[in-house]
């Protein structure tokens, strides 16, 4: 026990010992680089930010904003109202009421569709749970609202965004 | 089980393998049930305990060492010797390979179908099936057609197992189903201008083991796996029938039977089982009223106080809706008001129905008539009520205090109105608006059978616990149970309101035919209640 403990007291010695000045050598040169790096920038004087409301920047593809429902060939939505979207959401904040569909091709369509966009998260697990392309997450993140209802979108408004 | 009994009175029992391990079962069992007992669920389409064994769907095949071929444990019966394998190489690929062809001309409409989610074929699948198909040719169309006033049939989706059939020839005795057409393109079918509309029809879409039989009922109503469930008991007859309900966001559903081999096997009838749209119905009360005048909830409660603080003797009229909880307060009240009067009304009787199977429907179209026997005596439906109804048409009493419940009776008949109506005050708790309700001084919305939480007696004398589905934000009892209570409070004959158990744990420790039990004793068959003991007197003021 004895030996063991002297062993390791020493080892601490000398590692204390040995690093002290190395780490100061080795902080040096980064922080200087990292200094010029900034000092180039301040030079260029090129901001990287963007004067918002004026100009507005390309979202990037799978930008995930607000939703929308989409139409078919012949104009219908093409959600079959099987409520795999409601399912998979983590914040439960999509309410569907179904109704059976008025076309010989499917069986069933919303009656009722909200979204409220307050409680969205916009994580789109709604889009990957869609087995028929029905939802997607469009790039718009920026609709106002002047109150919280206005912010729970129903089936006809997310149709014709 | 009378094929294995010994001379000596025993069960004689088969000791055989199961995945290579010695296990003893009741002879005459079959393998796939013995093998349940060990443990070990062999999957299956076709086979339902309640029905008889067609061996057709073929997914439960199994390994044995009597046969080269693997053997199906649905029919296959266990014997002295017999080894079986449920997870060899042979019987797991006869699973997937069953798996694939039962798959080959299911369409892919999981999304749309109001089976999934409680779907076995979805289950098998998933467990036992190959996860792609081979099959490259199109898929057969079958017919999707109404078979009945409350069924529809989505052809592609059947699979055949013909459970639906062996329901209407063995349990229902009606034989309206068949199968038309031959090898993959079979189908369920019934015969041209007989629709299936017998009284038990609705638990052929609770058998269907996938979603081509659909209730119109429930057709895209709800994804099941939305719903939320409560074991309760129906209230559409004195039988009892053990149920599920299931709300979505406190709205039921549908009601789907529940098994007890006591009672109701795995079966309900349709009455009982679309009986519910009558809770939403328009004439359903919801707003309490005092004459004629709306009241808040709060100032109901106060209402009923201080009507009742007033009066003297009070004449209650009860009914057969009452869990045996609700009528343990009643007498409590009665008791503490001498010169009180108890009595019954009874709702005119249905029609009764005996089934080939031993499924019954009761011609009493009330829960818990024994119930209130029990507690109230044996004449409370008799004599008592005869001489209440005239007591109150002579105004001897000053108070009335009526429970008009029951969303499927239609109320208590003219006479009692009439009796109602003669007295100065009264207060009536009912489910819905009706003729009795006509000079009401106090009208107090109730609850309907399957809202209410508590026990009831079903024709039998067999004691059941029914369970509130209804649950209209924080409120953990039915509403007479809380009123009650409340009055009881204020009345100062109780000190704290209890929940539906704790009610009947006072109820055990006054009466002698419930002594002894209490809520979680009654576990799902229910409990048989001896016959009530001759000669026991009601501890309180009707006497």
């Amino acid at each position: 026990m004895a030996n063991h403990s002297d062993a390791s007291e020493e080892k601490l010695e000398r590692k204390t010992a040995t690093t002290e000045p190395r780490e100061k050598a080795t902080y040096a040169v980064p922080v200087a680089k990292g200094l010029i790096n900034t000092l180039k920038h301040i030079l260029r004087n090129e901001p990287n930010t963007i004067h918002y409301p004026d100009e507005k920047r390309t979202p990037y593809p799978g930008y995930r904003g607000e939703h929308r429902l989409k139409r078919d060939e012949l104009g219908r939505e093409k959600c079959v109202a099987c409520f795999m979207c409601s399912t998979a959401c983590p914040a439960h904040c999509i309410e569907i009421v179904a109704e059976e569909a008025p076309w010989d091709d499917r069986e069933k369509r919303p009656r009722l569709f909200n979204i409220d966009m307050m409680r969205c998260i916009y994580c789109g697990m709604c889009e990957e749970a869609c087995p028929c392309d029905a939802i997607e997450l469009t790039p718009v993140f920026n609709i106002p609202a002047r109150t919280r209802a206005e912010k729970i979108y129903d089936k006809d408004k997310l149709l014709s965004l | 089980m009378a094929e294995n009994q010994t001379n000596d009175g025993t069960v004689a029992m088969t000791s055989w393998q199961l995945n290579g391990q010695e296990v003893e079962n009741p002879t005459g069992m079959t393998i796939m049930e013995a093998a349940k007992e060990h443990g070990i669920e062999i999957p299956c389409f076709c086979y339902h305990p309640g029905l008889s064994i067609a061996g057709n769907c073929r997914i439960c095949m199994v390994e044995s060492n009597r046969s080269r071929k693997p053997v199906i444990s649905c029919s296959e019966k266990i014997a002295d010797g017999l080894e079986i394998e449920t997870e060899s190489e042979l019987a797991v690929s006869s699973r997937n390979s069953v798996m694939e062809f039962q798959l080959i001309n299911h369409p892919l409409d999981c999304p749309v179908c109001d089976k999934a989610g409680e779907c076995t074929l979805q289950d098998h699948s998933y467990e036992h099936g190959p996860d792609r198909s081979r099959f490259v040719e199109d898929k057969n169309i079958r017919h999707t057609k109404e078979l009945g006033p409350n069924i529809s049939i989505w052809g592609n989706r059947c699979i055949v197992c013909t459970r639906c059939i062996r329901f209407c020839d063995e349990i229902s005795g009606t034989s309206e189903l068949c199968i038309v057409e031959r090898g993959d393109r079979s189908v369920v079918d019934v015969f041209p201008e007989i629709p299936i509309d017998n009284q038990l029809a609705g638990n052929t879409v609770d058998i269907c083991p996938v979603g081509a039989l659909i209730s119109h009922d429930f057709k895209y109503e709800a994804r099941v796996w939305n719903m939320d469930r409560k074991d309760s008991v129906c209230g559409g007859c004195s039988r009892g029938c053990n149920v599920e309900v299931e709300t979505l966001d406190g709205f039921v559903k549908r009601l789907m039977p529940r098994e007890n081999l006591e009672v109701n096997d795995w079966w309900m009838c349709d009455e009982g089982r679309y009986g519910w749209r009558h809770l939403y119905a328009d004439d359903r009360l919801s707003q309490a009223t005092r004459d004629g005048t709306a009241l808040a909830d709060d100032s109901a409660t106060a209402a009923l106080e201080q009507l009742l603080s007033e009066s003297g003797p009070v004449a209650f009229l009860i009914d057969p809706f009452l869990t045996c909880e609700e009528m343990h307060l009643v007498q409590g009240l009665a008791a503490s008001r001498p010169g009180s009067s108890v009595g019954g009304w009874l709702p005119e009787d249905g029609i009764a129905a005996n089934f080939p199977s031993g499924f019954k429907i009761s011609a009493a179209k009330y829960p818990n008539r024994a119930g209130a026997e029990h507690i109230f005596g044996d004449q409370v439906f008799g004599n008592d009520a005869t001489e209440l109804q005239k007591a109150l048409v002579s105004s001897d009493f000053n108070t009335v205090v009526a429970f008009c419940g029951g969303h499927l009776s239609s109320g208590p008949g003219e006479s009692w109105a009439k009796a109602l109506s003669s007295t100065p005050t009264s207060i009536i708790f009912s489910v819905k608006s009706g003729p009795w309700l006509e000079g009401a001084s106090l009208v107090l919305p109730a609850t309907a059978p399957i809202e209410k939480d508590g026990t009831w007696i079903n024709e039998d004398g067999r004691l059941q616990r029914t369970r509130s589905c209804w649950n209209p934000g924080t409120e953990p009892f039915s509403v007479e149970l809380v009123r009650l209570q409340t009055l009881q409070n204020a009345l100062g004959i109780r000190g704290r309101s209890l929940s539906a158990a704790g009610i009947f744990r006072e109820l055990a420790a006054n009466n002698d035919s419930f002594a002894g039990h209490n809520h979680s004793d009654l576990g799902s068959p229910g409990l048989l209640l001896s016959e009530r003991p001759a000669g026991i007197a009601m501890d309180g003021g009707s006497e």
